[in-house]
């Protein structure tokens, strides 16, 4: 019962979190939330499948790397500003200028640094938590 | 030779090149913003003290790197460590390098600040090169502290000039510089910067330790390079310290006690690099005193000196080296002999020590004709002890040389290569030719006074075959010399006498005990701050808890303290905020871990409730995510744990003492922040908030939602020093747990 529920969770908790990441500019959310609710969606396999289980089924083990990749994102359009000679982290269009649209999403560079946002607390959030599964597993093995 | 040390010796000789080709265009420099805000600027001048000490550090450096290419393998031979130990010397020998042509070339106050401290770190990592040995580590840890701490005096004496005349430029402050007492105490500071850094008394006794470092470092920085940072220091502000009569007559009071001080105990020492490290001393003594005298003489003859001293010094140290590789000696009363089977290195390092002796026909003699002349111009006591002074230098340059080099052959050897003998014969072939066409070291050096004094000098330096006053003191100085040189029986206990004197009741007895008094204090802070996790909150809530009192009883409360109603559709929030308080009550009485962590995250969730009430869902969203992710990894963490002793720990019971302080610091701490919460909050605040400021600019952002808004955006920067931070926690806890492996 625990694994269906689970297994049924995953999809819909992944969806929420872009969700959220999508309509962060607008409406309620962040990329911060929506990291958090992604690997929500993780630690539920975890709980009811076993770290194993869920290694198997999940490409967990990428999380170091999206943690990382999150952080250079958000570093690079920090520095990205000082290259056009702006003071650190000048999100681009400027003010009052027009922003191109896909739906609910702006195709800003504050967007971007909440897309790094989400990778990082992702990544960083499964990652902590598959460390601390696989630290009992070895305990008991 | 290694692909390193070819490298290193490549860059110098390049940076050579280019000086002298930069310095025969007439210089030349670039100037770059830097941080326009804060009036800094990239501004490198190739003037004529930067010409010198350029030359300087690329000219010994080129010989230092040649010779550390033969001297290095044998040294870490001889402690047994890997060859790869190689790359971080010459590293940090070409950081020196470049950080010392930067110092000398920078026009920015804080410029010259960043390359000063750069240069001690280099010398910090240098010194303590043989990382096993306890003593090259104390030796290092004091040469960055001193050296170090006395930078902090040149930073403050720059931010008095910033914030008398408004910039970092050197070349404006000198412009703007009138006499006045800023102006005095701001050049005061940053003298005593350079006298640190030159190892004048009473900062002398670093230099002497730091002789823990292998050979070429001790000849390269702490004799010809770093060491003449400071009197660099003293060149380049010098239109600042002439503003004041007393800095000047300080310096030459410095300058003379440095002589004598470092004259005196070179002659008591056995170790050859001590010998020289002392002698440095009482070198650099000169030049300060020099510096001291002024006038157009003094400031071209301290100059002069530095190029003279640097030559001849380095000479004499890397023949230090060669020597103890040689025969596998250090001390002079086991050396001697060796100028048969050492001829070449006899006769390279001879010339060096003949110019430091300022023989005639090297360059040594006209740098003391400076010197006399300079001195003599003054008063009578300045020449005689300048004679002295000089007196001394040749008689314990002599005790060298003839220690090493005649007499009976004491020790050994097997020879000495040829790439530790060539950079002694080329650096005291330079010192020969010196003597012999000392027009060149004479025009770099009237270039040089011109950078300090701000007009032309020509001062000249030829032989004249009279009996003018210069060369009578040169000659008393040789008699003097000689005859202190023959009767070194007579002296010698007199001099030892001074020098355990000096070492008990020295200025390094007082680093000594700031140093321990510092341990202890941070000690004694760390063993009240993290003794457990009590004391460490009380440490942090107890100070910040009472400054806050302090506040609210400063603040005027008149209008604060109003008990408002509650209105119908405030009844929701009410019930919640019982529950939140009903929950914290309930946090204190459960024993198991497991029941505590869920009644704590009750609290958790309660307060999520509120935001959602109080119309904050960003808030409210964060505040579940939040508080189930760390129920959750609580729960993981708890399951790492043994049973027993969890089950053990909530058997405890509380120790009497604890039963009721506990619940009293927690009402008066409830109290406390219930009084401050409720002043704050009765009082509306009054005109714009940073958040009113927030929701107008949101829309110029391109947002419709605030709290995004200001995370990526108005607070983007603090959001990304939070993720790092997260990312660090990550690699922390997978270190931890998972012994370093991420994956």
């Amino acid at each position: 019962m625990t694994q269906i529920v689970a297994r049924l969770l995953l999809a819909p908790s992944l969806v929420i979190a872009s969700a959220v990441l999508i309509k962060g500019y607008s409406s309620v959310g962040d990329g911060f939330s929506a990291g958090v609710i992604a690997a929500l969606g993780v630690l539920a396999q975890y709980l009811a499948f076993g770290y194993r289980e869920a290694d198997r089924l999940l490409p967990v083990r990428l999380a170091p790397v999206g943690a990382v990749a999150g952080l250079l994102l958000a570093l690079v359009v920090t520095f990205s500003s000082v290259l056009r000679g702006e003071p650190l982290l000048t999100h681009s269009p400027p003010p009052g200028s027009e922003v191109v649209h896909l739906g609910t999403l702006e195709l800003i560079t504050a967007v971007a640094f909440d897309v790094g946002v989400f990778l990082l607390v992702f990544g960083a959030t499964v990652g902590i938590l598959r460390a601390v599964a696989m630290a009992r597993v070895e305990d008991e093995t | 030779m290694s692909r390193l040390s070819q490298i290193g010796a490549l860059t110098a000789a390049l940076g050579f090149g280019a000086t002298l080709a930069i310095w025969a265009a007439g210089g030349g420099g670039i100037d770059l913003p830097w941080a326009p805000a804060l009036g800094l600027r990239l501004h490198f001048e190739l003037d004529g003290l930067g010409v010198l000490y350029s030359l300087l550090a690329t000219g010994i450096g080129f010989a230092v790197f040649v010779y550390s290419g033969g001297y290095l393998p044998r040294h870490l031979a001889h402690q047994g460590r890997p060859r790869r130990d190689e790359s971080s010397f010459y590293w940090f020998l070409l950081l020196f390098m470049v950080s010392m042509v930067g110092l000398v070339t920078a026009q920015d106050l804080i410029l010259l600040f960043v390359f000063w401290d750069l240069t001690a770190i280099a010398s910090y990592f240098l010194i303590g090169y043989d990382r096993q040995d306890v003593e090259a580590r104390i030796a290092a840890l004091m040469a960055l502290v001193v050296t170090g701490v006395s930078a902090v005096l040149l930073l403050i004496g720059s931010l008095m000039l910033y914030v008398e005349y408004g910039t970092f430029s050197i070349p404006e402050v000198v412009e703007r510089a009138e006499p006045s007492k800023l102006v005095t105490v701001a050049a005061g500071l940053m003298a005593l910067a350079g006298l640190a850094k030159s190892a004048q008394v009473p900062f002398q006794f670093w230099l002497p330790r730091a002789m823990a470092a292998p050979t070429p470092v001790s000849a390269y920085l702490h004799a010809a390079a770093m060491v003449a940072a400071g009197v660099f220091l003293l060149g380049r502000i010098y239109p600042l310290l002439v503003t004041s009569e007393a800095l000047l007559d300080g310096l030459v009071v410095v300058g003379f006690g440095s002589m004598l001080v470092g004259g005196i105990l070179a002659l008591t020492r056995d170790r050859l690099k001590q010998l020289l490290a002392y002698s440095t001393i009482s070198q650099y003594g000169y030049v300060v005193v020099m510096y001291g005298l002024g006038g157009a003489a003094g400031v071209v003859g301290a100059s002069f000196y530095v190029v003279a001293h640097a030559l001849a010094k380095s000479a004499l140290f890397l023949t230090a080296g060669a020597v103890t590789e040689a025969t596998g000696e250090e001390r002079l009363s086991r050396l001697g002999g060796l100028a048969r089977p050492l001829r070449a290195l006899a006769v390279g390092s001879g010339l060096a020590a003949a110019g430091l002796a300022a023989l005639p026909l090297t360059i040594g003699f006209f740098k003391d004709e400076l010197f006399f002349d300079s001195a003599e111009e003054r008063s009578g006591l300045v020449a005689g002890l300048a004679v002295l002074g000089a007196a001394l230098t040749f008689a314990y340059i002599g005790r060298f040389w003839i220690g090493v080099f005649l007499g009976p052959l004491r020790s050994p050897t097997h020879g000495a290569p040829l790439l530790l003998v060539g950079p002694v014969v080329g650096l005291g072939g330079v010192v020969l030719v010196g003597g012999l066409y000392p027009e060149p070291f004479v025009r770099l050096a009237n270039a040089a006074a011109e950078a300090s004094l701000g007009f032309a000098t020509s001062v000249e330096a030829s032989y004249h075959l009279d009996a003018r006053v210069e060369n009578l003191m040169a000659v008393f100085v040789y008699a003097l010399g000689a005859a202190a040189l023959a009767t070194e029986r007579a002296w010698r206990a007199a001099a030892l006498g001074a020098s355990s004197l000096g070492e008990r009741l020295g200025p390094e007895r007082l680093y000594v005990a700031s140093i321990r008094g510092l341990n202890g204090l941070s000690d004694r802070i760390h063993g009240i701050e993290v003794r457990d996790l009590r004391t460490r909150i009380a440490a942090i809530l107890v100070p910040g808890g009472l400054l806050v009192l302090l506040g609210l009883i400063a603040t005027p409360h008149t209008t604060a303290y109003v008990v408002g109603g509650i209105a119908r559709e405030d009844l929701g929030l009410v019930l919640v905020l019982l529950t939140t308080a009903v929950a914290a009550l309930a946090t204190t009485f459960p024993r198991q871990h497991l029941t505590l962590l869920l009644v704590a995250a009750g609290v958790g969730f309660s307060l999520a409730v509120v935001y959602a009430f109080l119309g904050g869902p960003d808030v409210a969203l964060v505040a579940a995510l939040v508080e189930t992710t760390f129920t959750l990894l609580f729960i993981g963490v708890f399951a790492l744990m043994p049973r027993a002793s969890l089950r053990r720990l909530a058997s405890l019971r509380t120790p009497g003492t604890r039963r009721w302080r506990d619940p009293l610091v927690g009402v008066a701490a409830a109290l406390g922040a219930f009084l401050v919460v409720w002043g704050a909050l009765s009082r509306p605040s009054i005109g714009d908030s940073v958040a009113d400021e927030h929701v107008r600019l949101t829309p110029d952002a391109h947002a419709k939602d605030v709290v995004t808004a200001i995370l990526t955006d108005f607070r983007g920067l603090d959001t990304l020093g939070e993720i790092t931070v997260v990312a660090i926690a990550f690699f922390g806890i997978a270190t931890l747990l998972r012994r370093g492996r991420l994956w």
